[in-house]
């Protein structure tokens, strides 16, 4: 099944993931994922405050073979983790991904070995309130978008401050507790600016360049976007977290397309299901798309009830196949979706 | 504004909400008291904190997968909610058709039941109990999935009748089995898929799928049916709509309502209250609202005699004590822990001990729970830098220049904390302590003073009168 657009279409290819509750195969909260040079595919499992301990990064290939998971688990020491939210890989491989209660960057190597972590809590330059969305540009330059500061601070790879814009409001160049980033091919910074429902792209040194998106539950509206990706053309792809699905929109802002989600079993589920035949057979005979009844309305509620629909989108990333990666925090899965140009 | 006046507000907060801050009683009771009922029961504008917020803060409160995010979600909306009468009654019915995590293996579905009583809570009970019917939650936790038009299963059309409206000893064998066959074909979406994964508290392959209903009428035993001496070809809703008008629903519901809201004890002032309260049941429609206001509008209700009646639950402590203090009004990490803290105290949400709910009334108390009450609401209100201790400790140095001696301490203590009324025994007590390094002068903060209130204040949650609503 596709969906057509005027320039673009997206095309299913398949998910990937499993729920789990322990360490190895499957996913739990996954936030975020990354491909590295060698094409792995890294995955930022968050976890629920029940299984902190659980917080790792998985390793996997795009044919769902499992390769391990490295990180050292809940807490404020070398390689731990309050909550992380997001992560990128910079031109050497090395993998930095921000944590919004310990207010700092970590940085590991492609092996999972930990490098370092940088960052502290406050308000000054360089100082971070809950960094969550991340980017990296092809000088090597990280954006983080510092989420309570209501700000986009820009960083070199090493953590060294460059510079800094934003404030809390509602106007142009100003931020309501933004949430992911993306860079586009002439190095602009594109902001998921959360609270404000908008997208906001701006110049490499922050100057405000265009909004797109307000308020709503129509086509090119946008309810809490939580993230952007951003192709070579310009398109935006939205992870529009309180709508429940994504949403493509042109360089201009207008709508393209949207998915509202349709998953199918990863590998990991089919073997999940194969050994365990009598949830399989009852799964067989239901109907995991329903038609539900009228009172049922908000879009949370409608994902908590239809397994193939994206449920918490927190994330969207292109990767250079031009496949888009959808992470569902709430489903502990990936779909990934294909570019096709027409 | 007289101390009558603000103490007769505390009252009715304490009952229709969960306690309310000096600032706040002062905005009330200058609103007037029937304004403020009306307020309560038409609930309109919570502005709890928004769910967006809950979400990205709390991942675990927006999959909902488990107890610990469930319990924390709602003790949220209950602690900033600014209907407060709502979330009381949404309380209310949760411990009236108590329905536990433990067979549902499903959190999510637990809180859209809580929803639904918020949604019908006050509204006509025979609808209510429609809602209820139909809710996945209750469903699978009475077995109404089960309960088919070849083979019934009695579980939910008993409860029905014994739990839920007319009480025991009101009904015959033979009317749980007519009233069984009238629910058979009510159950939800997938139920064999959903009932497999409840039972094996299955996750698996991507967590949770929540619940709804689905009425299958080729599973519904249409035929003839005879109810409570009525007959005809029964369905759910005209088996409620006959339960709805029974005497013994109006007096088990109206008694229920008085035990929540009024008195632990009804003794025989009570008693008119309930027949007064029936009246309206049946006056109104069938209207839970008309029923509580004419409790709140009673003279017993007003009256000194049901002023600290009532021993305050778990949920109701711990909500009360957070709310005096101003804490958890933004997301806070470790937020789990006020839902656990309630059920060591003996009410877990979403962990009723049986279908029959809690045991009440001087039932919270025993010397395990006491100490958890004690601890809990010490630690939140002996803390001077929570924002409700700094607003008594700000409004202590506003009204005095000079000193306070240790009675006059304890008194307007007690008085911006509640206002309680205590024993003389207790006021003693508190007087000693308070006297311990003599009178306190807020205006020397250095000394230490603002950590005396703390303390005092610490020592007043520990008494027996603060135990009390």
């Amino acid at each position: 099944m596709s969906t057509q657009a005027a320039r673009v279409t997206l095309e299913y290819v398949k998910t990937i993931g499993l729920t789990t509750n322990q360490s190895g195969r499957g996913f739990i909260n996954p936030y975020d994922m990354a491909v590295s040079r060698d094409g792995r595919i890294f995955i930022l499992n968050h976890c629920d405050s029940a299984r902190k301990n659980l917080i790792r990064i998985g390793m996997m290939t795009f044919d769902e073979d499992y390769l391990g998971e490295f990180g050292n688990g809940a807490g404020a020491g070398d390689g731990q983790f309050s909550s992380p939210v997001a992560m990128v890989f910079d031109s050497q491989d090395r993998l930095h991904i921000t944590d919004e209660l310990n207010h700092r960057v970590s940085v590991f190597d492609s092996a999972g070995n930990f490098l370092r972590h940088w960052g502290v809590q406050g308000s000054g330059d360089g100082e971070f309130d809950g960094p969550c969305g991340i980017a990296i540009d092809s000088q090597d330059n990280l954006y983080i978008v510092d989420q309570n500061n209501h700000r986009v601070q820009k960083f070199t790879n090493d953590g060294e401050y460059l510079l800094q814009w934003g404030e809390e409001g509602s106007g142009p160049g100003q931020f309501n507790m933004p949430w992911g980033a993306a860079i586009g091919s002439q190095g602009d910074v594109y902001v998921a600016d959360w609270r404000n429902d908008r997208i906001q792209k701006f110049s490499p040194d922050g100057q405000f360049q265009a909004s797109f998106g307000v308020s709503g539950q129509e086509d090119g509206q946008l309810s809490r976007p939580s993230a952007v990706a951003v192709d070579d053309r310009g398109n935006m792809y939205v992870a529009d977290w309180g709508n429940e699905r994504v949403q493509v929109l042109d360089p201009q802002g207008n709508f393209l397309l949207k998915l509202r989600g349709q998953a199918t079993l990863s590998k990991w589920a089919e073997d999940w299901l194969t050994a365990n035949p009598v949830e399989k057979d009852n799964r067989d005979i239901s109907n995991l798309n329903p038609e539900l009844p009228p009172h049922i309305t908000t879009f949370h509620e409608i994902s908590s009830q239809t397994e193939p629909y994206f449920w918490g989108p927190v994330s969207v990333r292109l990767d250079d196949n031009g496949r888009l990666y959808v992470t569902e925090t709430n489903r502990h899965r990936i779909q990934i979706y294909q570019q096709v140009w027409s | 504004m007289s101390n009558q006046e603000i103490a007769l507000m505390a009252h009715l907060l304490r009952r229709a909400g969960f306690g309310a801050t000096r600032d706040e009683l002062e905005v009330f009771v200058a609103q007037g008291y029937d304004a403020v009922v009306e307020d309560l029961l038409y609930p309109s504008d919570p502005q709890n904190m928004p769910d967006d917020i809950i979400r990205r803060s709390h991942v675990e409160q927006s999959e909902l997968r488990l107890l610990d995010g469930a319990g924390a979600y709602w003790m949220y909306r209950m602690i900033t909610s600014r209907c407060p009468l709502e979330e009381k009654i949404a309380l209310f019915w949760h411990g009236l058709f108590a329905t536990g995590y433990t067979k549902l293996n499903q959190a999510k579905v637990l809180l859209n039941q809580i929803d639904m009583f918020r949604r019908f809570g006050l509204g006509n009970f025979p609808t209510l109990l429609v809602e209820l019917s139909k809710d996945p939650a209750m469903i699978i936790w009475l077995d109404n999935n089960d309960n088919h038009k070849t083979a019934i299963n009695e579980n939910y059309g008993r409860e029905l009748l014994e739990l839920f409206s007319m009480g025991i000893g009101n009904y015959t064998e033979d009317d749980i089995k007519e009233c069984a066959r009238a629910f058979t074909g009510w159950t939800l979406g997938n139920a064999e898929y959903m009932s497999v994964r409840a039972s094996r508290d299955s996750i698996w392959p991507y967590s949770r799928i929540a619940w709804h209903f689905e009425y299958r009428d080729d599973d519904h035993d249409d035929g003839e049916k005879t109810f409570l001496g009525e007959t005809g070809n029964f369905n759910g809703e005209d088996i409620i709509n006959i339960i709805a008008r029974q005497e013994s629903t109006a007096r088990f519901i109206c008694t229920r309502l008085f035990q929540f809201f009024g008195a632990d004890e009804v003794d025989e002032e009570g008693e008119k209250v309930i027949e007064a309260m029936m009246q309206t049941y049946f006056e109104s429609g069938y209207e839970v609202r008309a029923v509580l206001r004419t409790l709140f509008h009673s003279e017993y209700f007003r009256s000194e005699k049901a002023r600290f009646a009532r021993v305050k639950g778990p949920v109701e402590t711990v909500v009360g004590a957070v709310r005096l203090a101003g804490t958890y009004r933004t997301p806070t990490q470790g937020v789990d822990q006020l839902a656990r803290q309630a059920l060591f105290m003996g009410q877990g949400i979403f962990q009723p001990p049986s279908v029959e709910g809690w045991h009440e009334g001087i039932e919270w108390v025993d010397s395990g729970s006491l100490v958890e009450r004690v601890n809990f609401v010490g630690q939140q209100l002996g803390n001077t830098k929570n924002p409700g201790v700094r607003a008594i400790i700000n409004r202590l140095a506003s009204e005095r220049d000079g000193s306070w001696t240790p009675e006059e301490l304890v008194d307007q203590c007690l008085d911006l904390i509640g206002p309680v009324t205590v024993s003389q025994d207790t006021r003693n007590a508190l007087v000693e302590f308070a006297s311990l390094e003599g009178d306190l002068d807020l205006e020397d903060r250095e000394s230490g003073a603002e950590q005396r209130v703390g303390d005092l204040l610490r020592l007043v949650t520990a008494t027996r009168e603060f135990q009390l609503a």
